[in-house]
């Protein structure tokens, strides 16, 4: 066995830092956002964008864009993608100049409300015209929240697929899936949260990252490239002694991996192996050959391996591959939600057993790896909530004080940090539903015949709609 | 009626219902007997939205059939269509025991069923696995591996999917008549079989087959299909942009579209406009031909750039020797070969079944491709039963069944 040693570990090279930004339009963006910056983030600047005032102050980001000074009056979007959509015209020239000089975008925004709906699509156009490669995180709303705003919240999603490179697109319903049922509410809404930062700091630690196998902004463009494709992501972490098994099971559990069955249509797969200095050459041998089951014989994996001393014991896993999808807005439907809890197969089971003790132990290397603080435990959360729904049904009796322990710790972080926004958001949500009948379409379209049919959209543009409305062509 | 080699082929399509009654001849060749069609009512976009009326249209379409070729129909394939249909490649690979190194038809059922180990949406079925072909023990482009030597069989097919209950409305469409169902059959497959000769499918060919609601592709090269799909765009979307575009009925727009339509631009007088008569006999509406002209054109070439997209995903496109067969109802429209031409690069025909004598007027009728197509697919099927031996068995999978 080949020990890697410490020295290998190549130094900073400053030379190849590539400009990042994070962008969060609307309210559950901006939750997105402040998350992602309590979690810790080096080498990336944050924008947020919203309508709301009074969100963007109490929010933690260090550049912040109010939408629509005239339209909302510094209110939020109510509910009305048209209106947001106004805002961000308004505010055009802001927006652009705060997403200046950055090659690559990250956009996370909430669907089906007003301001994430309307301006989302509108920040992603403006990031490419600044000629950045745009990477949305959205969330799709909870069935409960009715109809109208999942409406809006495909629509929204589809133009937004227009624009950005890559959507990578969070169900709520899933979301909730993933915390125990006991958990309070809050948790449930945080688990987006966290889920989208973690995807985020992830991507961003790939890329700016040196590595032993550099992957860099090349590969990460060749994985995500197909346009209008679903993204499929996941990350795992783990120090147990079956470490690079645990870490792989865990990326593939992940909501959007689908338990890798996805991978096996992708065309590029990226992976990236991250370790401390004792991370072995076996270890990584054995998660690729436990990978390469996973995809077909064409697909080309992009692989990167990274020795970063702050991982310690740990050994993380990052998986990220894009499948092209023609009918994207109606992707995220098909996936039935209960797959994720309900297809756990024993060995799953196992290793989450075994893997929970250790996840208590995190925190404190967390905690000396980014920030001294308590804002990593809530990074800590998702890792536990995943691991506890699965486990639930042979649960030993030794992980259940852990279990109880951590959502004590759950709601006592929160109501320090995320109470506010949440607070904010309920309001806002609240005026929602009053505005729902004035809720406009984004334009008005004619479909003549095809009316009442199911709509055949491709590429983002309802085909029913004649080419030369579309393309704006005077026929008379 | 005891015709043993009759073959039936029901097309469910947006704009028509067509029956085909054929009878495959002793010398290999295929009669067409006789062609019943109705207009359709309640399919839009290649599938069913109103049950109860399509039923009406597919019995009328039946009888007719009937009456013309003076035969019973009894069972029928059916041809399916819809943007819900999907297609992609996958590799099937089985390993031989020790102790055995002769590959037997077994071997070649387990690698057909290897290759659909894959994950497809759980509301979907499989429709059609179309070996493209073999290799044992890494020898490339083995036609049939049955008695051959070797360890390791792969097999690479191509496999298209499409939701069960879409697919299963249509069977059950036909069931109510009732009629048996022998094979549904994916609607530009069927067409490719007349359309295409062997020699074209070997040097690399596109059928695209644009009818009233959908444009169906399939893409051969080195004699197997390599891509296809299903474009839910079709004639119903000119004539409906015509009849938005120029403000009249959705009747005219279609005749207008029938008489007058050109997809191709600049090619008329500068003012040059063409009457429309008023059924009542008041003098009609003046329309510049150039708008119609450029309606049509703008509508035709997003759906080919759409489909020039779609294919570019996988690198066949450059491989097209035969170039582009273009059949169907819309391949009518002036013009449209020298479209698909420009757009895709690469020559392009307008075509309708080949391999098929009988009624010449059908034959020779590019609207009726699918159908014919489809009574050839029943012959290739018929003639390869037991399907295991010829190299193109097309993988037949009742998916109402499953």
């Amino acid at each position: 066995m080949i020990q890697l040693n410490k020295n290998y570990s190549l130094p900073e090279r400053l030379a190849e830092f590539i400009p990042i930004k994070i962008v969060s339009v609307g309210g559950a963006g901006l939750n997105a956002l402040d998350r992602i910056v309590l979690d810790g983030l080096e080498r990336a600047d944050v924008v947020a964008i919203n309508t709301d005032v009074q969100s963007l102050t109490s929010s933690v980001a260090t550049r912040k864009v109010q939408l629509g000074r005239s339209v909302s009056r510094g209110l939020g979007a109510g509910g009305d993608p048209e209106v947001g959509y106004q805002a961000a015209l308004e505010s055009a020239d802001e927006i652009r100049e705060a997403l200046a000089d950055s090659r690559v975008i990250f956009i996370c925004a909430g669907l089906g409300g007003g301001t994430g709906s309307g301006g989302a699509p509108y920040v992603a156009q403006a990031a490419r015209e600044a000629g950045a490669l745009v990477i949305a995180f959205v969330t799709l709303p909870f069935a409960f929240e009715g109809k109208r705003r999942n409406a809006q919240a495909r629509e929204a999603l589809a133009r937004l697929s227009e624009f950005a490179h890559a959507v990578v697109c969070f169900e709520n319903d899933r979301m909730g899936d993933l915390t125990p049922p006991q958990a309070g509410i809050h948790q449930a809404f945080a688990m987006a949260d966290i889920t989208i930062s973690q995807s985020v700091r992830s991507i961003v630690n790939l890329i700016q990252r040196p590595g032993l196998i550099r992957i860099g902004f090349d590969d990460l463009l060749s994985a995500l490239r197909t346009r209008n494709s679903r993204c499929l992501f996941g990350y795992g972490e783990s120090d147990s002694d079956n470490r690079a098994h645990d870490a792989l099971t865990q990326a593939l559990k992940n909501p959007l991996m689908d338990r890798g069955r996805m991978l096996a249509d992708a065309t590029h797969v990226l992976v990236q192996v991250a370790g401390g200095p004792g991370m072995t050459l076996s270890e990584v041998e054995i998660l690729m050959q436990e990978l390469g089951r996973h995809v077909s014989d064409q697909t080309q994996i992009l692989f990167g391996a990274v020795v970063d001393a702050r991982l310690g014991d740990r050994l993380g896993v990052t998986i990220l591959s894009s499948l092209s999808a023609e009918e994207e807005p109606v992707l995220p439907l098909q996936m039935p939600p209960a797959r994720s809890s309900a297809s756990a197969a024993s060995p799953v089971r196992e290793q989450c057993q075994t893997a929970t003790p250790e996840l208590e132990v995190q925190p404190e290397e967390q905690a000396v790896e980014v920030r001294p603080l308590e804002e990593t435990v809530p990074f800590e959360e998702p890792v536990a909530a995943e691991a506890i729904p699965v486990a639930t049904p042979s649960i030993e009796p030794s992980v259940i004080p852990i279990r109880n322990g951590e959502p004590e710790r759950a709601t006592s972080t929160p109501k320090e940090k995320s109470v506010p926004w949440k607070e904010e958001k309920a309001p806002a949500e609240k005026s929602a539903t009053p505005a729902k009948q004035e809720v406009l379409q984004f334009e008005p379209v004619t479909r003549g015949r095809f009316e009442k049919s199911e709509p055949t959209i491709i590429e983002g543009e309802d085909l029913d709609v004649p080419t030369y409305l579309r393309k704006n062509i005077k026929v008379k | 009626m005891a015709h043993n080699n009759l073959m039936v082929g029901l097309e469910i399509g947006t704009s028509k219902i067509c029956v085909v009654v054929g009878e495959s001849r002793p010398d290999g060749t295929l009669k067409i007997l006789g062609v019943g069609q109705a207009p359709s009512r309640g399919v839009r976009k290649g599938e069913i939205v109103d049950f109860e009326t399509a039923m009406k249209c597919v019995h009328e379409a039946v009888v007719d059939a009937e009456q013309k070729s003076d035969v019973m129909i009894k069972s029928v394939y059916v041809a399916v269509a819809g943007s819900h249909l999907q297609s992609f490649n996958n590799r099937g690979c089985v390993m031989l025991p020790e102790d055995r190194d002769e590959i037997d038809g077994q071997d070649v059922e387990d690698v057909k069923i290897n290759a659909r180990e894959v994950s497809i949406p759980a509301q979907n079925a499989f429709l059609h696995s179309v070996i493209q072909h073999y290799q044992v023990d890494g020898q490339q482009g083995v036609l049939n591996p049955v008695s051959m030597l070797g360890q390791k069989l792969e097999a690479d097919f191509h496999i298209i999917h499409g939701v069960r209950t879409r697919i299963q409305n249509t069977i059950r469409c036909v069931k109510e008549l009732p009629l048996d169902v022998e094979d549904v059959v994916f609607s530009g497959l069927a067409s490719a079989q007349v359309v295409l000769t062997q020699h074209e499918k070997d040097l690399g060919a596109l059928v695209i087959d644009m009818g009233g609601g959908t444009t169906d592709y399939v893409l051969y090269s080195e004699g197997a299909v390599r891509q296809s799909g299903c474009l839910a765009v079709g004639g119903d979307h000119i004539t409906n942009d015509i009849s938005m575009g120029l403000r009249i009925p959705m009747a005219r727009a279609e005749k207008l579209k029938i008489e007058e339509g050109s997809c191709v631009l600049g090619n008329c007088l500068p003012g040059e406009t063409i009457l429309l008569k008023d059924d009542s006999g008041f003098a009609g509406k003046e329309i510049e031909r150039e708008t119609l002209n450029t309606i049509i054109h703008l509508r035709l070439r997003e759906a080919f750039e759409l489909l020039k997209r779609r294919l570019e995903e996988e690198p066949y496109l450059g491989y097209l020797g035969a170039g582009i067969f273009i059949t169907g109802g819309c391949s009518l429209l002036n013009g449209i070969d020298h479209l698909a031409a420009e757009i895709f690069e690469v020559p392009a025909n307008l075509t309708h079944a080949q391999a098929a004598w009988g009624v010449t007027s059908a034959v020779e009728n590019p609207q009726f491709s699918t159908a014919i197509g489809l009574v050839k697919f029943a012959q290739v099927m018929h003639t390869d039963r037991p399907p295991r031996g010829f190299g193109r068995i097309f993988g037949k999978l009742f998916s109402g069944k499953r």
